[in-house]
């Protein structure tokens, strides 16, 4: 029984063709199925070749004119106080009550442009939904707003602590928990 | 290896029918006895020369088994077909099939999903309404189980294991002459374990068999017949496409007994 197993060559159905012209094969059951429903793209080999010079992307990235305020929300509040529920389709997380908030804010035009953002949050607040803004119970990062190392937020701990410790004599309890205090401020991130 | 039932016709010198073995999950359907009290063959036994109406009928029609309403593009979100790898993994030819790429994870467009889905399952139903032989295969340990037992319930057959070289090029030593290779392949999945494409899409080019197959955005589509861009690795996705191909078959096979059952009837009627 004759055959033509040269994949690179042409597809399945044009060699079929050209092997039941030649009447070397008889018809396959599936031949007729796929003249009369052949597929969107003939199933032909291509060579898998990898593009040179300056790649350009084709397939275009997908962005929304609420990320905006999304990204914002993100970098102002961190993720939302309530954790995702992927499982309902429906599911509005608090960004997305924020964004829809703000839209409607925006279409009502009252407030400017700057002020939108707050504005929102206040919205949220009156409807029940507390927005925590990130960073804010930290203490360490309010007092020292400029300082990016954590060498020197240590070392001007340090500072304050033997301060406090020539400056007034305090007794062993009092020094305890101030020390805990700054040890526990020492691993944050700053 | 030949059935050891009687053959009700004259086969051609050295020629057998005998399904091409596959493991484990291989079931001949159970004889279904007819409206006229007839027992239908089962396909151990060639075939005789059906009406070449009954068989070209079916092609006329553009949707004859109405694959179309087994799903809708809500379905296919839901049972989220349309996510698919992160940017790194695109695979070049996969690119017409991409929506665009979200925060560098890629989305299928389900629009052209929806068209590719609706012709393959077309394929599929009347290849199974010409009672031709189709394999699962999908290579992922996860879903395994579920590919085997949708075989099992179409009556067809699966094959989730190490494929071995020569299955299909080499199947007349492996398993012996006259044995009658699949129809059909279909892939549910069609990478190996290693990310590579599986070796029965080139050996089922190589062997003239149209295959159908899912095809994430890190597959090679070019040698697949019939590709249907979507998701391969989430349990909804899985899950809707052997839904989807197990109510396909076995529409498409009662279609059949239908009809050769309303054939037999109508020439009886005219033989009185």
């Amino acid at each position: 029984m004759a055959g033509n197993r040269m994949q690179k060559i042409g597809s399945v159905f044009s060699r079929t063709r050209n092997l039941l012209r030649i009447g070397v094969i008889k018809k396959p059951l599936w031949f007729d199925v796929y003249a009369a429903f052949p597929p969107l793209r003939e199933p032909v080999y291509r060579l898998p070749r990898p593009r040179y010079g300056k790649v350009k992307d084709v397939v275009r990235p997908i962005f929304y004119q609420e990320d905006e305020v999304r990204a914002k929300f993100y970098k102002v509040y961190g993720s939302g106080p309530r954790p995702f529920n992927l499982s309902q389709s429906n599911y509005k997380s608090t960004c997305q009550r924020f964004v829809e908030k703000f839209n409607e804010l925006k279409e009502e035009g009252k407030i400017e442009e700057e002020k939108l953002f707050e504005e929102t949050g206040k919205a949220l607040l009156a409807s029940g939904i507390i927005l925590q803004r990130r960073g804010t119970d930290k203490v360490a990062q309010e007092d020292h707003q400029g300082v990016e190392t954590r060498g020197s937020v240590l070392h001007l701990q340090l500072q304050t602590v033997l301060e406090e410790i020539q400056g007034k004599k305090k007794d062993q309890e009092e020094q305890t928990p101030e020390l805990a205090e700054t040890q526990k401020e020492n691993p944050l991130p700053s | 290896r030949a059935p050891s039932m009687a053959v009700p016709r004259l086969l051609r010198a050295g020629e057998r029918v005998v399904p091409f073995p596959a493991r484990p999950a291989r079931v001949t359907p159970p004889p279904a006895v007819g409206a006229s009290g007839l027992v239908l063959q089962s396909r151990l036994v060639p075939c005789k020369p059906v009406d070449d109406k009954l068989l070209s009928e079916p092609l006329s029609h553009p949707d004859f088994f109405n694959v179309k309403e087994l799903f809708s593009l809500k379905d296919l979100f839901d049972a989220r077909v349309h996510l698919g790898h992160k940017k790194g993994c695109r695979h070049r030819f996969m690119e017409p099939y991409i929506f665009g790429c979200r925060l560098d994870q890629d989305i299928i467009d389900l629009d052209q999903t929806m068209q590719h889905l609706q012709l393959a399952l077309n394929f599929t139903a009347h290849i199974a309404y010409r009672k031709g032989i189709i394999l699962f295969i999908s290579r992922k340990r996860q879903f395994c189980h579920l590919v085997e037992s949708t075989a099992r319930e179409c009556g067809e057959y699966a094959h989730t294991r190490y494929w071995q070289g020569g299955l299909l090029t080499n199947a007349h030593i492996q398993f012996g002459p006259g044995v009658r290779l699949p129809d059909l392949l279909v892939f549910l999945s069609s990478l190996n374990n290693v990310f590579e494409p599986h070796v029965a899409i080139r050996d089922a080019a190589k062997m003239n068999i149209p295959t159908v197959g899912v095809v994430d955005t890190n597959c090679n589509p070019c040698l697949i017949t019939y590709p249907i861009p979507g998701n391969d690795d989430s349990p909804t996705a899985m899950e809707l496409y052997c839904k989807l191909f197990r109510m396909t078959i076995i529409r498409a096979k009662d279609k059949r007994r239908q009809s050769e059952v309303f054939n037999e009837l109508r020439s009886k009627a005219e033989g009185n």
